[in-house]
């Protein structure tokens, strides 16, 4: 009974809205795991949610080998993306506890119009570091949420938790599809690639935090495929593509601004070698290898000249390590590394599995194109094999080679991971056609029951064996290994997360003061400030996460409590503030260091609030 | 097939803009933006205004730049450039002075006017 293409259409359209419904259901079960005091997503993850996730990633994974349509298909991706990126934000009250919750200190300001000309407040003396700071990427990202925050009408808070999150979830995959297109011209590799991209663990945690070099990384993606594109086209308008995008990226964050650069100097050096193959290749040889030292160098070398513009960095060349460590140490940092210290292997093996793949792809295809040097698509597998190349280097370079960094040479990964993932797509389909191709030849009519009745015993059993390799192996393999890398990517051990209550406290605290006050924290209690009434805010003051005063203060208060410390912070604050607040937690400072502050301080201090079922205690003093 | 033959006929319709028709129903949204802003601090209000100028102004900007893309890419690039171009109209905003609701409001005019602008330069260019 042959299966008509109408009853195939039927089912495919069942399998996708049995994944649709999967897809709904995993965003209610993250709703559903929802807390308001966690260390990390694992410990309040719905049981049934990653079970239903490796189902309908599985379903999605069957989907995407099908011959619907492609935008169809990116469509599932892109709700399937914005899913597995949003864990941070719709699990933990306030996001994750990182960079993102300091940027959205600084985004506040620009949203409740306290500061005037962007972050920084003060004003930096050289005009260079006054122009890097406007152009750092904070102002950027704050300039962004705050129009989609007035566009919406809901508050900067959701709209900075989920910025990220949503545009890595619609772009990023649109960006791999585009690009893998680009590199094979075929639908199915390129679809593939799309979804592929959820399975590099930095990747993924990157696309889940609302950061400004996190947007850098879309618009990196996006200048690569316009690269990309420049090198097949005849045409010198696509490079003009490419230049817009690593603006916007330096607009996000120099990391992402300079790789984009490198790489829009590396593409004109393959397009320009390419035209002088005719005439001299030596000449085409060496300019390439002088551009490749050129864009290697740029990353290390801008971080060198960034405290031209920015005072306070650090950065500089050195042997230390290499006098340092033992060699095997070194060799390790180089390739892997801070997977070296300490990571159990089965994060080892997800966070490199795919690098890992995509080199050996890469290498192959360079092989093979070595015999097809017409082939039009040998320039860029070059191209994007030196770019990977370029990403290792950079990366090894700044582990070992350099030091007092100004970010963690890890984010380097995410750019190798970008480059990574079209090659890991190529190949799985490479696996799944010559499958299919093996099939065809064994049994051209293998799609048709009665044909598998025509075939021996032994062959339908092979027979049986490669379909279920094809549908069901495959797509299982593969929504297991996404699923998986996830427990890569979120973190398994944390610090607590921003608690409600503390939120609750720096809420209530805004709401029922009227003068200007300044609050005294630890550094989890100005991380949940920020979140509210951002950082320094004349108004309602709380000392930034890296300024000594604060801590100082802090300290000094757990100590020793007094209203004199009140008043110290209060005169601190540069303005006429007028009341302080002192908050302690009890899970940041255990049961017994927390009853003996909350004791010696009730005996000068008015309480002001308590919440969290008697976890947090608000103090207050009153100046005059 | 019928959807994508319908959204089709929507972006050339917009991407056609009889008599400033678009334009000018995106300069109402941008008004209704800022009322909403004012009085209602509506979310439901806000997400519906904001959809509709992001398809409006984002087939501006795809006609303008990505004619020759399949729809759903074109679509996508529209709404990437109309984004880049908010942030980097908002972040020049930021710089100058501040992004109060007045100046929110001249960000989306500027972004509108611009969109506008450029796909009337390629309609131009196209009908000569």
């Amino acid at each position: 009974m042959p299966v008509s293409g109408q009853e195939l259409t039927k089912f495919l359209r069942t399998v996708e809205i049995l994944c649709l419904l999967l897809v709904v259901l995993s965003f209610y079960l993250l709703y559903a795991s929802r807390t308001g005091e966690a260390h990390t997503v694992w410990e309040v993850l719905h049981p049934a949610f990653i079970p239903m996730l490796f189902v309908a990633t599985s379903l999605l994974s069957a989907i995407l080998l099908t011959s619907e349509k492609a935008a169809y298909k990116l469509l599932f991706i892109i709700f399937y993306s914005i899913l597995i990126h949003s864990f941070f934000s719709i699990i933990f009250p306030a996001g994750d506890m990182s960079g993102q919750q300091t940027i959205l200190g600084r985004t506040r300001l620009v949203y409740d119009n306290v500061v005037l000309h962007g972050w920084p407040q003060w004003s930096t003396i050289p005009i260079q570091s006054r122009v890097f700071e406007w152009f750092n990427g904070i102002n950027f990202q704050a300039g962004l949420s705050v129009v989609f925050a007035r566009m919406f009408s809901i508050d900067i808070f959701w709209v900075h938790l989920f910025l990220v999150p949503v545009l890595w979830g619609i772009f990023i995959p649109i960006a791999a599809y585009l690009t893998t297109k680009a590199l094979t011209q075929n639908d199915k590799v390129a679809v593939l690639s799309s979804l592929l991209i959820s399975a590099f663990p930095y990747a993924t945690y990157f696309g889940a935090i609302s950061m400004p070099n996190s947007l850098g990384y879309i618009f990196f993606f996006y200048s690569l495929y316009f690269a990309l594109k420049h090198l097949s086209s005849n045409s010198s308008r696509t490079a003009y593509w490419i230049v817009p995008f690593s603006f916007f990226a330096l607009f996000s964050h120099y990391l992402t601004g300079v790789m984009s650069f490198s790489l829009l100097f590396l593409a004109l050096a393959f397009k320009s070698s390419r035209s002088q193959e005719k005439t001299s290749s030596l000449t085409g040889k060496i300019s390439l290898g002088i551009l490749f030292l050129f864009c290697a160098s740029l990353l290390p070398l801008s971080l060198i000249y960034l405290r031209f513009f920015h005072s306070a960095t650090y950065t500089a060349f050195t042997l230390d390590k290499v006098y340092e460590l033992p060699l095997q140490e070194i060799v390790g940092l180089f390739l892997l590394g801070e997977l070296i210290y300490g990571f159990d292997v089965k994060t080892i093996l997800l966070i490199i599995i795919g690098p890992a793949l995509a080199l050996l792809c890469m290498i192959y295809q360079l092989y093979r194109l070595k015999r097809d040097p017409h082939s039009k698509f040998r320039t860029h597998v070059s191209f994007l094999f030196v770019a990977f190349l370029i990403m290792l280097i950079d990366y090894g370079i700044l582990k070992v080679f350099m030091s007092g960094l100004p970010l963690n040479e890890e984010r380097l990964w995410v750019f190798r991971d970008l480059i990574a993932a079209p090659f890991v797509a190529l190949a799985i389909y490479a696996v799944v056609s010559s499958l299919q191709a093996f099939l065809k030849a064994k049994s051209p009519s293998t799609i048709t029951v009665s044909g598998l009745k025509t075939l021996s015993k032994a062959n339908v059993l092979r027979v049986s064996g490669l379909l279920l390799t094809l549908n069901v192996l495959i797509p299982v393999v593969l929504g297991g290994w996404i699923t998986l890398s996830l427990s890569a990517a979120y973190p398994q051990v944390a610090p607590l997360q921003t608690t409600w209550y503390e939120l609750e406290a720096v809420k209530y605290i805004a709401k029922n003061t009227t003068e200007k006050y300044v609050v005294i924290g630890d550094i989890w209690t100005i991380y949940a400030g920020e979140m509210i009434v951002g950082i320094q805010n004349p108004r309602a003051y709380y000392f930034a996460e890296n300024d000594p005063r604060g801590y100082n203060l802090s300290s000094r208060m757990q100590s020793e409590p007094s209203p004199q410390i009140m008043i110290e912070a209060m005169n601190q604050t540069g303005t006429d503030t007028t009341v302080a607040y002192f908050i302690v937690t009890e899970p940041r400072l255990g049961a017994e260091e927390f009853k003996n502050i909350v004791s010696k301080a009730r005996e000068t201090l008015t309480v002001f609030h308590v919440t969290g079922a008697g976890k947090l205690y608000v103090f207050s003093y009153r100046k005059g | 097939m019928n959807g994508s033959f319908r959204l089709s006929r929507l972006e050339t319709l917009i991407a056609q803009d009889p008599s400033l028709l678009f334009t000018l129903a995106s300069y109402g949204l941008i008004i209704a933006m800022y009322i909403n802003l004012n009085a209602f601090n509506s979310s439901v209000l806000g997400i519906a205004t904001s959809a509709l100028y992001f398809l409006i102004n984002g087939i501006f900007l795809e006609h303008a730049f990505f004619e020759k893309e399949a729809t759903f890419f074109r679509l996508m690039f529209g709404i990437l450039l109309l984004i880049m171009l908010l942030g980097f109209v908002g972040l020049f905003t930021v710089i100058i002075y501040n992004l109060d609701v007045i100046r929110f409001t001249s960000v989306l005019f500027i972004a509108t006017t611009l969109s506008s602008l450029l796909n009337r330069r390629v309609k131009n260019k196209n009908a000569s």
